[in-house]
Order: C-alpha cells, then sequence, then structure tokens
C-alpha cells in the first residue's frame, strides 16, 4: 500500500492536516463532509487523499446528509468519518443519535469555534463539550476524546477509530480551530507501527441473525456488514436482538439501551485516558482538556518556581467521564481549578466528581483566545 | 526556546515565510509551533505569522513574549510591537517601518525587487536576513523548506531572493 504522503517520519503539518492522515492510516475509506471553517482542510485533505487510496470523499448537500452518508457507508463495511464545526454538529445531531441507537462504528470529528449559531468561524472555543455529550436526545452513551496537540490530533484520531470499531459507537473527536489550524512537528508512523482494531464480523449465521444481540457477554453484537450474504434489519425505533421494531415493550428497551450504556462503561479503564502533571504532592489541582492544557502545564511551572505546590491534569477523554477518579482527585487537593474557553462546561463534570471533597472553581474565558498561563496563575495565586 | 514573530501586511507572504521557518526547525528535528493571525481581506489587513522554536516539548500556543520581530510594513509592527521583550531583537524593512526603538534591517522589498524582480519575494529576503541574524536554524534546512512549500518552479527566485536577505543579514 502506497500512502499519499509520507509515512515513518515526521511532518511539519497542521491539526487538520493530522487528523486527514491519521484517518487515512486508520483504515478510514468514506468521508462525506460539507466545508466549514475551521474544518475544511480536513474535508480537503480528504479529497485530495482519498482517490489515491481508493477511497471515497464525497460533499454532500449538508452536514445532516453527511452523517447519514458515513452511517451507510460503515454498515456498508467501510470505515468512515465526517468532520465538522458548531453549526454543521448541531446539524448532525439527530443522526448521531440514530448511530448510537443502530450502533454503527463512526468517527465524527467537531472543531469547535466560537458559538452559538455562526458565532465566531475562524477562533477557537470550548463550548460543544455539554453538546458532545448530551446534544442528541434521549438516554445514550458515546465516546469523546480531545486532544491538546497537533501529534494528539494524530494520534486520538486513530484511537478514536479503534474505540468506534471495538465497541460499535460512534466516536466524537473534539478538537478546536486553534489546533485545527497551527502547525506542529507530527511523527506520522507507517503503517506497521500502527495497531488497528477492526469490528466483529458475525462468526457465525447464528450470530449474523442476532446483530443487536450480547453472543459474547460483552455488550457488543458482531455487525454483520450489508452484502455479506445476511438478511439484516437496521432501524432507530427500539429493536429486539434481531433488530426488529418492538416500540412499546418496556424490556426490550430497558434491554436495549441498557446493553448500550454497559459495552461502554464495563470497558471504561480501557477508554478513559488522562495525564498528570507534577500531582504527586500537589495541594492545589488544574484539570483542563484539550488547548487549554498546554496553558495549564506552564501556569503549573510557574506557579511551582513561585513556591505553589500546583499540579495538573489533562483529560482525554471526555466522556465517559472518570468521575471517580476526579473524587479521589478532590481528596488529595484541597482547590480544583478548571480554565476552560466556555461559561462553565467541563467544570460541572468535575464538579459533580469532586462530590463536596474540594473546592471547584471556574475559569472561564470567551472570545476566540486561550487562556495565558499568567491568566491562570493570577487566579490561583489570587 | 525562541519566540519569533513576523508581522507585516496580507500580499506579504508572512505567513507562509513563517510556515518554512517551522519547516526547517522541524528539518533540524527541533520542536516547533506555528501559528497565524490575519484580518479577513486577503490584501491590506495586518498579517502575523509566530513561530516558537524549542529544543524541549512547547506549551505555548503563540508568541507572547517574542524574542524576535521581524517587521515588514507599519500596520504590522504597530498591531504587535508591545509583544517583543525589552532586550528583545528588532528586525525591519527599514523603507516600510519607522520604530521607535532599537533596531536592525534593510530596505527588504527594494532588494526583493532589485534580486529577483518581484516585491512578493520580500518574504524570503527578510526570512534570509533573520536566519543570518539569529542562526534559529542552518540556512540548508531553510533552503530544504523553501523547495517543500514554495509552489513548483519557483524554488530558486524563492531561494535566490532568500540568499540575497542571508547575505545582507551577515554584513
Amino acid at each position: 500500500m502506497r500512502y499519499p504522503f509520507p509515512v515513518g517520519k515526521s511532518d511539519f503539518i497542521q491539526g487538520d492536516e493530522a487528523i486527514a492522515r491519521a484517518a487515512i492510516l486508520a483504515g478510514c475509506r468514506f468521508y462525506a463532509g460539507y466545508p466549514i471553517t475551521p474544518a475544511s482542510e480536513i474535508f480537503e485533505a480528504m479529497a485530495l487523499y482519498m482517490p489515491l487510496v481508493d477511497g471515497v470523499s464525497i460533499q454532500m448537500e449538508d452536514e445532516i446528509a453527511s452523517i447519514a452518508a458515513i452511517i451507510g457507508a460503515s454498515w456498508a463495511g467501510a470505515k468512515a468519518m465526517t468532520a465538522t464545526s458548531g453549526p454543521g454538529f448541531s446539524l448532525m445531531m439527530e443522526n448521531l443519535g440514530y448511530a448510537i441507537m443502530t450502533e454503527t462504528p463512526i468517527v465524527v470529528v467537531d472543531v469547535q469555534r466560537g458559538g452559538p449559531s455562526t458565532g465566531q468561524p475562524t477562533l477557537a472555543a470550548q463550548g460543544d463539550i455539554m453538546q458532545a455529550i448530551w446534544g442528541t436526545h434521549g438516554d445514550h452513551m458515546l465516546i469523546v476524546l480531545s486532544p491538546s496537540t497537533v501529534q494528539e490530533a494524530f494520534d486520538f484520531t486513530i484511537r478514536a477509530f479503534n474505540l468506534a470499531e471495538k465497541y460499535r459507537t460512534p466516536v466524537v473527536l473534539l478538537t478546536d480551530a486553534e489546533i485545527a489550524h497551527m502547525r506542529e512537528r507530527v511523527y506520522i508512523p507507517s503503517p506497521e507501527e500502527i495497531e488497528l482494531v477492526e469490528r466483529k464480523l458475525p462468526a457465525s449465521e447464528e450470530e449474523a441473525k442476532l446483530p443487536f444481540g450480547d453472543p459474547h457477554g460483552d455488550g457488543v453484537p458482531p455487525m454483520p456488514i450489508f452484502g455479506r450474504g445476511y438478511r439484516t434489519y437496521v432501524t432507530g425505533l427500539t429493536h429486539d436482538e434481531r433488530g426488529r421494531p418492538r416500540t412499546v415493550d418496556a424490556e426490550v428497551h430497558e434491554k436495549l439501551i441498557t446493553r448500550i450504556f454497559r459495552k461502554i462503561l464495563d470497558h471504561k479503564d480501557e477508554i478513559i485516558s488522562y495525564e498528570e502533571f507534577m500531582l504527586d504532592d500537589a495541594d492545589v489541582a488544574i484539570v483542563s482538556t484539550g488547548i487549554v492544557s498546554r496553558s495549564a502545564i506552564r501556569a503549573v511551572k510557574i506557579l511551582r518556581e513561585r513556591g505553589v505546590k500546583a499540579g495538573m491534569v489533562k483529560i482525554n477523554t471526555i466522556w465517559p467521564f472518570d468521575f471517580d477518579y476526579i473524587e479521589q482527585l478532590a481528596e488529595r487537593v484541597g482547590k480544583i481549578y478548571v480554565p476552560e474557553m466556555n461559561l462553565g462546561q467541563l467544570y460541572h463534570l468535575v464538579k459533580e466528581g469532586a462530590n463536596g471533597k474540594a473546592e471547584v472553581e471556574l475559569i472561564a474565558k470567551i472570545g476566540g483566545e486561550v487562556h495565558t498561563p499568567m491568566e491562570i496563575v493570577e487566579r490561583v495565586v489570587g | 526556546m525562541m519566540q519569533i514573530r513576523l508581522a507585516g501586511i496580507g500580499g506579504q507572504g508572512v505567513v507562509l515565510a513563517g510556515v518554512i521557518l517551522g519547516e526547517a526547525a522541524a528539518i533540524e528535528g527541533l520542536n516547533v509551533l506555528q501559528t497565524q493571525d490575519y484580518s479577513s481581506a486577503s490584501r491590506g489587513g495586518h498579517s502575523i505569522a509566530d513561530v516558537i522554536i524549542s529544543k524541549e516539548p512547547i506549551y505555548d500556543v503563540m508568541v507572547t513574549r517574542a524574542d524576535v520581530l521581524v517587521a515588514l510594513h507599519q500596520l504590522g509592527y504597530d498591531t504587535v510591537k508591545d509583544e517583543l521583550r525589552e532586550d528583545g531583537l528588532l528586525i525591519i524593512d527599514t523603507d516600510l517601518v519607522k520604530p521607535d526603538r532599537e533596531y536592525v534591517g534593510a530596505p527588504f522589498t527594494r532588494i526583493a525587487e532589485e534580486t529577483t524582480g518581484l516585491a512578493l519575494t520580500v518574504n524570503m529576503v527578510a526570512l534570509g536576513y533573520l536566519v543570518a541574524k539569529t542562526g534559529v536554524v542552518k540556512k540548508e534546512s531553510v533552503e530544504e523548506a523553501i523547495r517543500r512549500r514554495v509552489p513548483k518552479g519557483t524554488e530558486e527566485i524563492n531561494i535566490k531572493a532568500f540568499m540575497a536577505g542571508y547575505e545582507e543579514g551577515l554584513k
């Protein structure tokens, strides 16, 4: 396999470009999208690369159709992705729920910009955290990852595909305009360096008849692929293990939805990822995610120079969220600060996790600029 | 760590100069981050490229206290001059920028016109001057980066402009 970009070496590229290359290396062969700042460069790269790897990149009429197309492509056996920003992400909410309900592995990239509505197209924000988790209606579960560097944008995209395939679920890669457009030195591994996960396929006719069952007890049913010999019924309506609509049976509904929760929450130790910095003896903790984590790390270093025992946690998996870990953290430190580029979203998760064991304070910033390290330092030292 | 900010107006190729400088650093295996800020006008508005180069991991997301400021136009200079460190290095196009502090520089746009016949190669002239004055990357790395990043067929003219600026910077 020849790749349309250098592999096994470092390159100097933007976050959007890194996401596109990672998707290609993860085996994505179907991309559908609608252009939007600051995610358009992902589409541009996919339009360039896909024909060269025998894949498909297609411009749909809008974002509703874009996510619909990748759901269909996934059922046809392709690893599939779309990318958008706030306004398009809002349009995708209904079909994101459909992908959850039909247990369709897809990757949806949301490059956050200032909102609501068309807001600030060129500027970064973290205002879609709650939307990524709870934007679609009904009880549901999915996975949300959040990179803080261009390298992580690459690495987490690969991981997003692996998690989507492994747990037969949509995965949202939640990044922002700053990472999308900044260039950093990134290592692009060669294919043999990358561990890829492929979805479970039915091992027998019996398994193929139960595309929404749980034959392995891990909550993840094998996924029959259209055109490979099995008749499969896929619906957003509440359905039984065979996929047939059963919309008024409480037991069927509860069994289906709790399994969709269980298949992710039972494996949350594997899905959840965070990184600690200088936390061992800390009595003040900063909890952040994405681009702001970079300023938070600098802030911790400055605070240490000033004699403040500060540490920080960078949250890589926003959802499922590790509430237990935050409670343990709260027991270790007296105070937790949450800097984020919105008026309080991650803050609410951290506060719930802290469970009253530590004071939690929000350091909110909106308007498009990332917190400077000093803005965080000044809040911590008062 | 070195924080470098390039400032000018749209059309001067400021962002491309930043990308090429960043690429040169990446070629040398250094950690590097490059971001840009420009007005929505494709020509005439301010245009800024930030490049941070370091042997250590880079956590900054933009230049906050520039070690070097390259100003190719008065508008760009006025927009960002306060972010240059007090003892930082100011490099200017001496025909186009009237600074209110100590500086080095040359008439980059004029040198570009005289060397290549194209004022728009001013970005490469300024980049050459910057590299000669600071030694932040090797000139060979920049030549390689230019070959990778400029439109096909314009490599030699861009390298010629870069070398003119480099020679000027060695004076």
